[in-house]
């Protein structure tokens, strides 16, 4: 390793060195020009590179890494694929990378007990390519799942379109091997489905991180229903839309997935996809509903006409699979198809009460005039969970100033209808400074000391999820390009 | 520390005696003496009106050195604990609706509700929350929480886990702290409903739930089965698992069978699935059973499915037993339940059963009988709960056993954090909590 290249590092040679030997020179990038592919996750409108790149193949190699940093009290950030989208794994203060993707096996699938066994480098989808062949998938599906990790789902507490019928991950994972910041090596949870003691594995769901680095997880396995119907419902008007969601639910339907997409999306993603979708509805909702083939009929007939009666213009059923993949494919791809009408885009990911769906539309439409910005919207309409897309020119000081300004009100307007800052992508370093939205500080206090538990000295992805005293973290992190 | 006299306790601390009297004019809080099960559970009841009272009695609770827990109907902490906490903190007076979204299907409610007067608020509106422990009508809100209790259900519903989206609770320093909210999907902030949920009120007070609730199922129906051997029991609920969507699905032995009133199937093993949906599902789901099955169905319509649901979900433990609850992994159910030698009743699919055996012997005969099949659960990599015991038992069983040293080193750090001063429930959790 050259160690002059690493001169204005804040990683001493010493420890560089051990960390080389622990995983192979191989397995560490510490190039300034290799590490820029590791400045930041989906939420791209913040950038900080770390000084160090570690890739682990082992549980082992984990835990002697992490050990180092401990005698070195040097903070480190884990990462799995980079697909999140709060800046979760964007180093702030934490010179080390620690990256999941080598430990990529699927250690053991146990049909009879419907688990699965990986480390946490597996991408979602192979879980539930490895089963399928025996009639099983894992469930949550965030839209990222063809590219993103198990360890990054675990924790992120991922959802994705079907998480209404079938819950998120946490309702899915049943014990996790972690590696605390210290380098012990604990095994949360395990293989039955009642906790002895507290639910440690539920506290580390969706702590983002800030516990340590996961490396194994012991999954439940879902059966696959025995049929599915997709349902794609056109409006003129946005107001139909929602109120279609909200009879389908007060019918007593809980759908496989509800999913909306506005004008906006829906131009975007016929210009790249050409799957038939009119350039001038102002909303299409795609409904799927699974179960028993046996029932399938009845119950999608029965969501058709609550859909007609709310003022569905047009309503088409998926005919077969093909149909069916091209309608999801639009969906699923639909940030991807935003790329085409501006440079940059800022996903984000609020909640509302399922019925305040239109209050929220309408705010956001505000929103979008108020700063000047396009805004469209895709979203998991059963649960709630809003994902506006803020269109901006990262050129632009003065656009990208506007765009998370919008994006920080649309989160404030969420909140003040009854909802919450993220439904799936997370606090990371996106949110923190919006915490206080909806937590007072002893809350906030409390969920520090829970952190504790874990990361005793807070060097596991420091300065993420809980705002520290003083402020907003862009004055307080000078390792951190400025986000303006 | 705690010596009992007519006007009330005396808690000697190093700092200084504070009768509960003097607790009860302090923090303006009603108090009663335990009756028939609390006795075991607490020295003195009180019974706040709001949280704030909760905590003014934490902090002071904290100054002095004096335990409090949580009391619902007091089953659970009578059997936990060896000694009653000085002070058990009923909910009775907070038990009030605080909203309820039907068309957001969520609902916000005083730990102090119980679970009947909650269910018959969302049946109005033909909604319920899918938690069914036994005897559910009994059960208030903070218990089912606090103690993780579900029942026959789980295995299409989950358990409390699953279900709470938000939680308030009354913690250390009478901090009052909220996770989660009332939205069905949320990752914000750390998730201190999964923390809370079956800590057994050894982490604070909880005083307020927020759960997502579902649609009633428009029909149910159960099939019945009898089998002479477990084995055939088992292996039939294995494949009808594997091949139709179930609400639950139970393994009754025949004790418990007869037990539940099961007279027709007197001396077998019973089989008990539950299934919903439209009428052609019921149908086809009936008639898939009834392929499957080597043994004659018993198809119940829906009053009569409902009563016999109901005897089954109620099932506990008889005067004079011990009730335990194993949990391994479901394919390990049948070869534990079978070498407890226990009667019991399994949810099949989950890898959850209740076993019962008798009290009626030398308190050293009992412990080695609980340890025995402790041991069982364990060598199938899972565990042991004592759920429910008579009285005198009260410091002779191990009721959790304990987990591996460094998931117990992580939970010393959990409850030292969030219990600094050791007076929430303490010394009746894993490991000594």
């Amino acid at each position: 390793m050259d160690r002059n290249a690493m001169a204005d590092s804040s990683i001493p040679a010493s420890l560089a060195a051990q960390l080389s030997e622990i995983v192979g020179e191989e397995a560490i990038v510490w190039r300034r020009s290799e590490l820029k592919v590791y400045d930041c996750d989906g939420w791209t409108v913040e950038k900080s590179m770390p000084d160090l790149l570690v890739l682990p193949h082992t549980t082992a190699e984990v835990s002697a890494v992490l050990k180092a940093l401990d005698r070195h009290g040097v903070a480190f950030v884990p990462r799995g694929a980079g697909t999140g989208l709060s800046g979760g794994c964007l180093p702030l203060n934490a010179p080390v990378m620690i990256c999941t993707s080598r430990m990529n096996r699927i250690l053991s699938i146990d049909y009879g007990n419907r688990r699965v066994e990986v480390e946490s480098g597996v991408v979602n989808l192979h879980v539930s390519n490895a089963v399928k062949a025996q009639g099983y998938f894992y469930s949550p599906d965030p839209s990222s799942q063809m590219a993103c990790t198990i360890g990054g789902n675990v924790s992120e507490n991922s959802g994705g379109p079907h998480t209404l019928k079938y819950g998120v991950t946490t309702n899915h994972v049943l014990g996790a091997e972690l590696v605390l910041p210290d380098g012990e090596i604990v095994n949360l949870g395990g293989a039955t489905e009642e906790r002895l003691g507290y639910d440690l594995v539920g506290a580390l769901v969706g702590a983002e991180g800030t516990a340590g680095i996961v490396t194994r997880a012991t999954l439940k396995l879902t059966r696959e229903p025995e049929g599915r119907q997709t349902l794609l419902a056109i409006f003129a008007d946005v107001a139909d839309a929602t109120r279609t969601v909200s009879a389908i639910i007060a019918a007593g339907i809980i759908p496989g997935a509800i999913e909306m997409m506005d004008n906006l999306i829906i131009r975007a993603v016929e210009e790249a996809f050409h799957i038939g979708l009119p350039p001038d509805a102002a909303a299409v909702l795609i409904i799927e509903i699974d179960g028993l083939s046996v029932g399938l009929g009845d119950r999608m007939g029965q969501v058709g006409r609550l859909a007609s009666e709310c003022g569905a213009g047009d309503i088409r059923v998926a005919r077969d699979d093909k149909e069916r993949e091209a309608i999801w494919k639009g969906r699923k791809r639909a940030f991807g198809a935003v790329g085409r009408l501006a440079p940059n885009y800022a996903t984000q990911d609020g909640v509302v009460p399922r019925t305040r769906l239109p209050d929220i539309l309408r705010e956001i439409a505000a929103i979008a005039e108020r700063y000047r910005l396009r805004i469209g919207n895709v979203f998991h309409a059963g649960d709630g969970n809003i994902h506006p897309i803020v269109l901006y020119d990262e050129r632009d000081y003065d656009e990208v100033r506007r765009a998370i300004e919008a994006g920080r009100d649309i989160l404030k307007a969420c909140v003040d209808l009854g909802g919450s800052l993220t439904g799936e992508h997370g606090i990371g370093a996106e949110k923190m400074a919006e915490m206080p939205l909806i937590f007072s500080p002893d809350d906030l206090i409390v969920m520090s000391e829970l952190r504790r538990v874990f990361d005793p000295n807070q060097r596991s992805n420091p300065n993420k999820v809980i705002p520290t005293p003083g402020g907003c973290v862009e004055v307080s992190q000078p390792h951190r390009q400025a986000p303006l | 520390m705690e010596t009992s006299h007519e006007s009330g306790i005396d808690l000697d601390t190093p700092a200084k005696t504070v009768t509960i009297d003097e607790i009860s004019r302090v923090t303006g809080m009603r108090q009663r003496p335990p009756v028939g099960i609390e006795t075991g559970a607490a020295h003195a009841i009180f019974e706040p009106e709001n949280a704030e009272q909760i905590a003014d009695l934490i902090r002071l609770c904290e100054e002095h050195a004096i335990t409090l827990a949580p009391v619902g109907a007091g089953r659970t902490l009578a059997t936990m604990r060896a000694e009653p906490v000085a002070i058990g903190v009923s909910m009775a007076r907070m038990a009030a609706l605080v909203a309820y979204e039907p068309d957001d299907m969520t609902v916000v409610a005083e730990a102090g509700m119980t679970m009947g007067a909650l269910q018959d608020l969302l049946a109005a509106r033909r909604q319920h929350l899918p938690l069914d422990p036994p005897q559910p009508a009994t059960v208030t809100l903070g218990a089912l929480v606090g103690a993780g209790r579900s029942g026959p259900c789980r295995l299409s519903e989950g358990t409390p886990r699953d279900l709470l989206i938000g939680v308030r609770f009354a913690g250390h320093g009478g901090r009052l702290v909220h996770g989660g909210g009332r939205v069905v999907k949320n990752v914000a902030g750390y998730d201190l409903m999964k923390v809370m949920t079956g800590s057994f009120g050894t982490l604070g007070i909880i005083t307020e739930v927020t759960f997502r609730v579902r649609p009633l199922p428009e029909r149910y129906r159960m099939v019945r089965i009898a089998f002479g051997t477990i084995d055939d029991a088992f292996g039939t609920a294995r494949q009808i698992n594997n091949s139709v969507p179930l609400i639950h699905l139970e393994v009754l032995s025949p004790g418990a069978a007869a037990r539940v009133g099961y007279s027709a199937q007197a001396g077998n093993y019973v089989v008990s699935a539950g299934i919903c949906g439209n009428r052609a599902e019921t149908d086809y789901i009936a008639a898939r059973i009834d392929e499957i099955s080597a043994a004659p169905v018993e198809v119940l319509q829906l009053a009569s499915a409902l009563k016999e649901y109901r005897a089954m979900r109620d099932l506990v433990h008889a005067p004079g037993e011990i009730a335990l609850q194993i949990a391994v992994p479901p394919s390990a159910l049948e070869r534990c339940v079978s070498a407890a030698g226990a009667d019991f009743r399994a949810h099949a699919g989950s890898g959850v059963a209740q076993l019962f055996i008798s009290a009626d012997r030398p308190a050293e005969e009992i412990r080695d009988a609980v340890d025995q099949i402790r041991a069982i659960a364990v060598e199938a990599r899972g565990h042991l709960r004592v759920t429910s015991m008579p009285s005198g038992l009260s410091g002779v069983l191990d009721i959790f056993g304990t987990p591996n040293a460094g998931v117990m080193a992580l939970m010393r750090r959990l409850k030292l954090a969030f219990d600094p001063a050791g007076i929430f429930n303490p010394g009746s959790f894993v490991g000594g909590l």
